[in-house]
């Protein structure tokens, strides 16, 4: 019974010996690696916040609306984007790393999807970085048209131009991450279909009325002398 | 500085000229209705004034479809020199219709003055070829300060009808007069007089592919001479009539050219207006008289609109340019417009809104061609505002009206300073508007 005892105890502590002796050099190693990635992030993210100024960046997420967008204060500074995409970058750098070194297929095959996702994921958030500022800018630019122009509504045409842009952009990404693809443009297609024949009937049965009159105004405005104001400086 | 090449078919031209006392340069574009009296009146004025002297008209076309070139060819006078010539423009240049319907105006200018500068003429004259009321002796009063009276720049001075030229009135003359400290009424007009120094001074600069050359060629003008300490005087002109613009012309974009090109070059000669305080005027020179007037009619009503729909729906976007206390004022006559009361922009309201978007249009908190067309609303408020004020008054109460707004403008450049820098507070207090005596 002693003897039992005592082997099973031994083998315990020896598997456990083995399990420490396995997996504790290399845990050290992520955790210093970790460590190590987490020290560079925060070095690298202290340096950009005090180096690096971003002037031109900064005035092009104002200019664009990018900044109003992600950020309703309009505060946003791309001094920060940088800082912290550098300090979650490198982090996550450290994090596969580290889970590299235990080299079994899980980790390995975590650390090769996430490299093998990496440029597609870049390319997805250029997309809808680039999605996000055209949505902004040409919203604006058919909110101050249709101000001028008279059009009814324009808040809410900038919204639809801003939104349909956005999806356009959505659909894109959707497409190139491989996710859901038919799904997103079949969603598409059929909202883009129906915005374009509900466009059709309303222009054609509910909204004539408003259209005549809009038309009518232009016309007026036209033959009436008034314009003769506006076209002299 | 710009290259002095002529195109090859105006070098064989100056070769066969080889010198002339005077230029006179007509730019034109689809002009066949009016381009024949215009160089008429150009011949007549020099026949019958510069007798003595030899001179150049110079009709610089922008790629013209109707028979503009034809009609400047029946007008031509028997044993004088005419250069007809086509003004190269690039894709860019025929895309973008500048205000006054002339593609490319200042690459038609920049072809005059370089054929001034190589005929080595002592005066040189641009008119627009739109005129109706062009007569000779308007060649006379555009020649005659630089040729006799050692002026480099001579500004047109029109009598117009109290509602015509708002956008001069309201934004230009003020603006201009109170930022470079001199009283040139018309800095828009598009005929002017240039002395040979001043036409170098053109040449010189590096200017000629921009969008000033596209859409501000006039004001740019105009503020080199000022800003730059030319001799610079007006010549009463009488009415200015011209050929109907196309209708479809767009308010905003006309916004944008005229104005944004005003608050480009407020960035390039920040150094002079900073320092420059107060108006002098600027003498004027021809007889002056009263003319009839064209009626202009004006639709209050649907400028107000114009106006509410603005305060509506374009906060956000003033707000971006606005000072917080400007925008709540602003929302507070559109609420009242609303309510059926009068809209009155006061004369301090519109020199801080001016004002604000131009240190906005520095700042680029959006872009710059939103900015200046979201002034639209606003513009549209102000003439409809003037309109109301000024429906009983002859032009020479208008006259005064338009002063007081620019003694406004005058008073209120410490604040432009201030917002210039980018600080918010510490506006001066506002002092009364002076009331002023007609000139």
């Amino acid at each position: 019974m002693t003897e039992t005892f005592r082997r099973v105890l031994e083998d315990a502590i020896s598997r456990l010996q083995s399990q420490v002796t396995t997996y504790l050099p290399p845990l050290l190693a992520a955790a210093i690696m970790l460590l190590g990635a987490w020290l560079l992030a925060s070095a690298l993210r202290w340096i950009v916040y005090r180096i690096f100024k971003g002037l031109t960046i900064d005035k092009f997420l104002r200019q664009s609306g990018l900044a109003l967008m992600i950020d309703r204060s309009g505060r946003l500074r791309a001094t920060r984007i940088v800082a912290e995409s550098s300090y979650w970058g490198i982090l996550l750098g450290g994090a596969l790393m580290g889970l590299s070194v235990f080299n079994t297929d899980l980790t390995m095959q975590v650390a090769q999807g996430f490299v093998y996702l990496l440029p597609k994921l870049l390319a997805s958030g250029a997309i809808l970085l680039a999605g996000a500022w055209l949505s902004q800018f040409l919203g604006r630019s058919m909110l101050v048209w249709s101000v001028n122009e008279g059009l009814p509504h324009p808040r809410r045409l900038a919204a639809l131009v801003r939104t349909v842009i956005l999806f356009v952009a959505v659909v894109v990404v959707a497409d190139q991450m491989n996710f859901a693809r038919t799904v997103f443009l079949t969603a598409f297609v059929i909202l883009f279909g129906g915005a374009v024949l509900c466009a059709v009937l309303a222009i054609a049965l509910g909204a004539a009325g408003s259209v005549r009159r809009y038309l009518e105004e232009k016309r007026e405005a036209r033959e009436s002398g008034e314009r003769s104001l506006w076209s002299h400086l | 500085m710009a290259s002095l090449v002529l195109p090859e078919e105006a070098r064989r031209a100056a070769e066969v000229i080889k010198q002339a006392d005077i230029v006179i340069g007509i730019p034109s574009y689809n002009n066949e209705r009016t381009i024949a009296h215009v160089v008429r009146a150009a011949y007549a004025g020099l026949a019958k004034y510069f007798p003595q002297l030899t001179a150049v008209v110079v009709n610089s076309d922008g790629g013209s479809t109707d028979a503009t070139r034809e009609a400047v060819i029946s007008a031509r006078v028997e044993d004088s020199h005419l250069l007809l010539l086509d003004t190269p423009l690039g894709g860019a240049h025929r895309l973008s219709f500048p205000y006054h319907g002339v593609p490319g105006k200042g690459s038609a200018f920049r072809l005059v003055f370089q054929l001034a500068s190589t005929l080595g003429a002592k005066a040189c004259a641009v008119v627009d070829s739109d005129l109706r009321s062009i007569t000779p002796e308007w060649i006379d009063l555009l020649v005659r300060p630089v040729l006799f009276a050692g002026y480099d720049f001579v500004a047109p001075y029109y009598q117009r009808h109290k509602y015509d030229g708002t956008i001069t009135n309201s934004i230009v003359y003020p603006l201009t007069r109170s930022l470079y400290g001199l009283s040139v009424r018309q800095p828009i007009g598009g005929e002017f007089g240039i002395s040979a120094r001043l036409v170098s001074r053109y040449l010189e600069r590096d200017v000629w592919d921009t969008d000033v050359a596209r859409y501000g060629i006039d004001i740019w003008m105009t503020t080199v001479a000022i800003a730059e300490g030319f001799r610079v005087c007006q010549s009463f002109l009488g009415a200015k009539l011209h050929d109907a613009k196309d209708p479809s012309s767009d308010l905003s974009a006309m916004l944008h050219q005229v104005v944004g090109s005003v608050f480009t070059l407020m960035q390039e000669y920040e150094p002079v207006w900073w320092e420059r305080e107060g108006a002098r005027p600027v003498e004027v020179f021809g007889f002056r008289f009263d003319v009839g007037l064209d009626p202009i009619n004006v639709d209050v009503a649907r400028m107000a609109r114009a106006f509410e729909r603005g305060c509506e729906e374009l906060g956000e976007v003033w707000a971006l340019a606005l000072t917080p206390d400007t925008l709540a004022r602003l929302r507070a006559l559109g609420r009242g417009c609303r309510l059926g009361q009068p809209l009155h922009v006061d004369n301090e309201l519109w020199t801080r809104v001016v004002y604000e978007f131009a240190c906005a249009y520095r700042r680029q908190p959006i872009s710059r061609g939103h900015l200046m067309r979201s002034l639209t609303p606003l513009y549209l408020a102000r003439v409809a505002s003037f309109v109301i004020e000024t429906q009983q008054m002859g032009p020479a109460e208008v006259e005064t009206e338009i002063e007081n707004l620019c003694l406004a403008f005058e008073q209120q450049k410490p604040y432009l300073r201030t917002q210039w820098n980018g600080k918010s507070g510490g506006a001066p207090p506002v002092r009364p508007e002076r009331e002023v005596v007609t000139p």
